[in-house]
């Protein structure tokens, strides 16, 4: 995905179902230039939504409120396990998924808008290291 | 093959029917022939040479690692003196052993496509192989169905009973009888249609498929608002019994889809006409046609998961002072009913574990009493709702002992909070509708789970063994006067079946889900359990979950006692 200006970001948000992706991530998506950016980030007053969100859509795999005793499924860990490469990971799991381990592509299916307002809710319940 | 007669079994209390309609509904002998032990479902074992005055001595003879982990449910089948046993993800094996050594006769492997995991709800499971005239046949997750041959593990036939990329999987064994093979289908969460489908054991041709929701201009499509027939779920991912005197297949059927109501009826507890059937109901289908011959249903417009799927033990019971052809079930929704299986008449639903979604269910109309504060609807949350959505009683099975008259049943202590959202069907991904809370004690005690011995006949417990954690196992029972079960942590038991006192247990490692089977091989009894944690539930129930994912390791092996 290109990088955008925080601004422009913002734009495309209130604009969601307007908002078209470019190219989709390569799995090396560890250069900072291509990283997404979380449009809600710092917005902590979208937690609570987020977390229904969260828990209509991922919690039966994921856990209610991501907690989560199997290791592989605890979205909590996203941090630990990928550090500032965390939030490319989630954005791209969750649109292509991951067929063989049993997470399915959402791409299409929730909409941008739902997908960052779930990461604004993970981002505040990250495990610290 | 070399079965046990009726006529040898001596000293049985009361309950039992001698007549030649009980003879045809053979019980588990030196062979376990059928998944539940018998086509009943009974789990009840007739061997009595392991029994409640030595299973103390009960001790590890051989073991078979399942080469595969997540949740092991695997009922091992015992034909002659060849065991036949599947193990999760997949299967990922079918194996058939010697049941005297373990030694591996030879094992099957089948080629699973890479992408099916999206498409199973709870669980990499897989319940086990049907075995009839030289075939063993199963279910794969991909959800096809697999006729092998019991002497070589030849494939024979192999055929989709439906399309795995829409939601649909299956998970339990078929049942046979004549020259049929009935399978059931999974997908509850995904919005199928349920279906029971019989194929022809040698060919592998469908015979008949009947659909347990109504489709337009069926009778019963009118108790469904709009489309919502169409994706109304209803599956059949449990197991069936069979009355061969009756050629009776009964089977029963999972939660309404999605669990969220207000798409499919009134969003209230007026919920006529909008029962939604045949969801979370009992069905008997001709064993001939496949036609509904009679229904009942335990959970009309379902909105709390509460899948009717659990089996159909069936007895013949003294009730009231007749001898009565029952069918026995104990329910998610918490209550223990029998139906009378020839024409499905209800004749008593009690409260096996605290509920508060209803307050009974009147025995006239067949309906539950709902309490309104207790259903979920469309952004109103119901909140402490008994039992949860795993249930009063889940898969795990229960056993039917016709020599105490008890009812042997894994049960759960829980309760939970829910809601109803707003959500749009996709194919292939969950269709729920639904937001939830699961990490909740029960409303009576600290204990998550309890083994309970129950009367189904004077409607009330016998005596209970109390656990600590959730997901205990199913349960078998013998003539030896012993009931088995396990739980989470590990640890197999033998319990007196009048008494309830714990006479003999072992850790095998890591959790159990499925009840052990016996057998005689030589003259010599065994017992034999699968064991491997179960992975998914628990993944749903937080700090709850947490505490069973800790109590032992994911594993997958079949451990063989004897004395």
């Amino acid at each position: 995905m290109v990088s955008k200006s925080r601004g422009a970001a913002l734009r495309c948000a209130v604009a969601a179902t307007a908002l078209v992706l470019a190219p989709v991530m390569t799995a090396a998506a560890d250069e900072a230039s291509e990283r997404p950016i979380n449009p809600y980030e710092g917005r902590t007053e979208l937690v609570p939504e987020g977390k229904s969100l969260f828990n209509q859509y991922c919690s039966h795999c994921h856990g209610p409120d991501a907690v989560q005793g199997e290791r592989p499924r605890d979205l909590r860990r996203l941090r630990i396990r990928y550090g500032d490469n965390a939030i490319g990971v989630f954005y791209t799991t969750i649109n292509n998924g991951r067929m063989d381990k049993g997470m399915p592509p959402w791409k299409g299916v929730l909409e941008e808008d739902v997908v960052w307002r779930i990461f604004t809710f993970l981002s505040a319940v990250q495990t610290q290291p | 093959m070399n079965r046990v007669k009726r006529s040898l079994l001596t000293g049985i209390a009361g309950a039992a029917l001698a007549t030649a309609s009980a003879a045809a509904m053979a019980q588990a002998g030196n062979e376990w022939l059928h998944y539940g032990g018998d086509q009943s479902n009974t789990r009840y074992s007739s061997l009595s040479q392991i029994n409640n005055g030595n299973v103390k001595n009960l001790r590890v003879l051989w073991m078979h690692s399942l080469g595969s982990l997540e949740s092991q449910q695997s009922t091992p089948l015992v034909v002659g003196d060849t065991m036949y046993v599947t193990t999760s993800t997949g299967p990922k094996y079918v194996f058939a052993l010697d049941a005297k050594t373990g030694k591996v006769k030879w094992k099957h492997e089948p080629e699973m496509p890479n992408d099916y995991f999206a498409t199973v709800c709870c669980g990499l499971d897989n319940r086990g192989v049907a075995y009839a005239n030289g075939k063993v046949y199963f279910g794969r997750l991909d959800a096809r169905l697999v006729a092998l041959d019991a002497n070589t593990g030849k494939e024979l036939w192999n055929v989709a009973v439906a399309d795995y990329k829409k939601g649909h999987a299956i998970t339990s064994p078929p049942v046979v009888y004549k020259n049929l093979v009935v399978t059931g289908i999974a997908g509850g969460e995904y919005g199928i249609r349920g279906f029971v489908e019989a194929y022809d054991q040698n060919s592998g041709q469908s015979a008949w498929k009947t659909y347990t929701i109504p489709g337009a201009g069926e009778p019963g499509n009118e108790t469904w608002k709009g489309d919502s027939w169409k994706t109304g779920a209803g599956s059949t991912w449990y197991v069936g019994s069979y009355d061969p005197k009756l050629n009776l297949v009964y089977w029963s059927t999972s939660n309404a889809g999605p669990w969220g109501g207000h798409t499919r009826g009134n969003d209230s507890s007026d919920i006529l006409p909008y029962t939604n059937l045949w969801t979370s109901s009992q069905l008997a289908f001709d064993g001939d046609t496949g036609k509904i011959v009679w229904g009942y249903q335990y959970t009309p417009s379902d909105v709390w998961d509460y899948d009717g799927v659990n089996e159909g033990v069936l007895a013949d019971i003294n009730i009231g002072g007749q001898k009565t052809p029952a069918l026995m079930h104990a329910d998610r929704n918490g209550f223990f009913y029998v139906l009378n299986r020839q024409n499905g008449k209800l004749l008593s639903a009690e409260p096996v574990v605290p509920v508060n979604w209803a307050k009974g269910v009147d025995l006239k109309t067949g309906m539950p009493v709902e309490d309104p504060t207790k259903r979920p609807r469309l952004g109103v949350w119901a909140r402490n709702v008994c039992p949860n959505l795993i249930g009063g009683k889940n898969w795990e099975p229960m056993s039917y002992s016709p020599q105490t008259g008890l009812a042997y049943i894994p049960l759960f202590n829980m309760c939970m909070d829910i809601a109803s959202k707003e959500e749009e069907y996709t194919p292939g991904k969950f269709y729920l509708a639904s937001e939830f809370n699961l990490d909740m004690a029960g409303s009576e005690g600290a204990n998550l789970s309890e083994l309970v011995a129950w009367d189904p006949v004077a409607k009330k417990k016998a005596w209970g063994i109390k656990e600590d954690l959730p997901f205990l196992s199913g349960t078998m029972t013998t003539a030896g006067g012993l009931v088995f079960y396990g739980n989470q942590h590990g640890v197999l038991k033998a319990v007196d079946a009048k008494t309830g006192n714990v006479l003999w247990q072992f850790n095998v490692g890591t959790g159990i889900l499925q009840s052990p089977i016996t057998y005689v091989v030589g003259g010599k009894q065994y017992v034999a359990v699968v064991a491997g944690r179960t992975k998914g539930p628990p993944s749903f129930f937080g700090k709850i979950g947490q505490r069973v994912i800790d109590a032992s390791p994911e594993g997958g092996v079949l451990v063989v006692f004897a004395l």
